[in-house]
């Protein structure tokens, strides 16, 4: 087992912080209403993390040389990363499996390639703190275009809404930055997947005026849905 | 009429103090720290309304003058945006998928002007005026348009993300960028170029966005940025 501390049917808060500090005040803020949540982001920036490897990072990533971002932000960067696991492992296979066509395949392709730099990209810029990656079982649903097209669309909707989520609590200049040239790409993506299969119409690419965001625990929560972390 | 550049929004227009401008040229950055200073002057007058989700300040909170000017940047991008598509619609010459998006896209940037003007009150820029130069009567320049609008938006929320100091206005900002990256790679797939072109999003400054703008000659005369009793009763320039 990679990660022996993690429950088996999905990744949770806790999951994010070996550390334990920000789960610990995560499982009491929890309880209470969303505000709070910033409150104990700002009570876990005060321990430092440390081990960061700050190489050459393409764009948004370049942290200054030595600057160690706060708990809160490798939490944060850890559950970007264990989503973009799961798409590049999703769009991966998907793409080996040889059984999407037309616009589909295209798409699956490009796709695979953007996760995979995500991947990277985080991996790099979390280097010993990085979380590891899961064992996936996706359930048939890389090999049959209809159901590749409704996953890939609700993997993408949710990646949307989980790092718009996360944008205001980031603390460091240069992973909101990171984040946010990440976010628009996961849309450009939902956006083109909907258009594909809906033509313009049903679904919609472009539903609402204003994205809907979405908490730390109501994304894992949908990802855990979708049963395809195994371990 | 107010005295401003007759062909596009600048710098100086969207922040009537002079602070920022003051800031900026004097320190030719970090960005940050002149940001930081501009801080002190809170803009005051807010309309704190029933705002979509993400636009409802905390009450009585006055955003710093930096803010408001990013938020005024926005407004003047969504009413270009808006202005284009709602020209596009009237004038009725596009057709299949290409005016649905229209259609839907016009709705939204019309949403995203109202949410903004609402959230600044009367710090809101006035609508400048626009000629589309014939590009909205046309399905195949309305579509590259589109696509130039919407990647020169998208960029340029991102490159303001890092430089907006109120967390309720980031997230209203963030609410707004995978909106126009979604039209974006829609018009871009209807017109068959790649929808997501790039693994991460470049940005763009507010000079470099403000010079795109310009390059488009679509901005025929800005109003000013706040009513006052020296210029009220003027509504229109010409271009």
């Amino acid at each position: 087992m990679t990660m022996p501390n993690r429950s088996h049917d999905g990744f949770t808060v806790a999951d994010f912080d070996h550390e334990g500090a920000v789960a610990e005040t995560a499982a009491k803020a929890e309880q209470v209403t969303g505000g709070t949540r910033a409150g104990f982001l700002r009570k876990s920036g005060a321990l430092a993390g440390a081990g960061l490897v700050a190489g050459s990072i393409p764009v948004g990533l370049s942290f200054a040389q030595g600057s160690a971002p706060p708990a809160s932000d490798i939490a944060i960067l850890n559950y970007a990363l264990t989503l973009e696991y799961l798409e590049s492992s999703f769009y991966n296979e998907a793409v080996s499996r040889g059984k999407l066509s037309g616009a589909t395949a295209d798409f699956a392709k490009l796709v695979a390639q953007h996760e995979a730099a995500h991947v990277q990209a985080l991996q790099k810029v979390l280097g010993s703190k990085a979380v590891k990656k899961p064992t996936f079982d996706f359930k048939g649903t890389t090999e049959a275009q209809s159901t590749f097209q409704k996953t890939a669309m609700t993997l993408e909707d949710v990646g949307v809404t989980a790092y718009e989520g996360q944008a205001p609590k980031i603390k460091t200049p240069a992973i909101l930055a990171a984040a946010g040239s990440i976010l628009p790409v996961e849309a450009r993506h939902a956006s083109w997947i909907r258009d594909i299969i809906g033509h313009g119409s049903n679904p919609v690419p472009a539903p609402d005026a204003f994205n809907p965001a979405a908490s730390m625990s109501q994304v894992l929560s949908e990802v855990k849905a979708t049963g395809f972390i195994k371990s | 009429m107010f005295q401003s550049s007759n062909d596009l929004p600048t710098l100086e227009e969207l922040d009537r103090d002079g602070a920022l401008r003051e800031g900026a040229e004097r320190t030719g950055l970090p960005r940050a720290a002149f940001m930081r200073r501009l801080g002190a002057f809170a803009g005051a007058g807010l309309v704190i309304g029933g705002l979509p989700a993400e636009f409802a300040f905390a009450q009585g909170s006055a955003p710093p003058a930096s803010d408001i000017a990013i938020l005024n940047y926005a407004l003047t991008l969504e009413y270009l945006e808006s202005s284009f598509y709602n020209e596009a619609n009237s004038k009725g010459a596009l057709s299949g998928q290409t005016k649905s998006f229209s259609k839907v896209v016009a709705q939204h940037e019309t949403a995203h002007v109202a949410a903004l003007k609402k959230a600044l009150g009367s710090k809101a820029i006035k609508e400048p005026k626009f000629d589309f130069k014939g590009t909205t009567s046309k399905q195949s320049t309305f579509q590259q348009t589109a696509i130039a609008l919407e990647d020169t938006g998208v960029k340029a929320y991102l490159g303001q993300a890092g430089n907006i100091k109120t967390k309720a206005i980031l997230a209203a900002a963030a609410s707004i960028l995978p909106v126009e990256a979604r039209h974006s790679a829609w018009i871009r797939n209807i017109v068959g170029q790649t929808p997501a072109p790039d693994a991460f999003q470049p940005s763009a400054t507010m000079a470099q966005v403000l010079q795109v703008v310009k390059g488009t000659g679509f901005v025929v005369g800005m109003a000013s940025a706040a009513p006052s009793g020296a210029h009220t009763g003027n509504p229109s320039m010409t271009g």
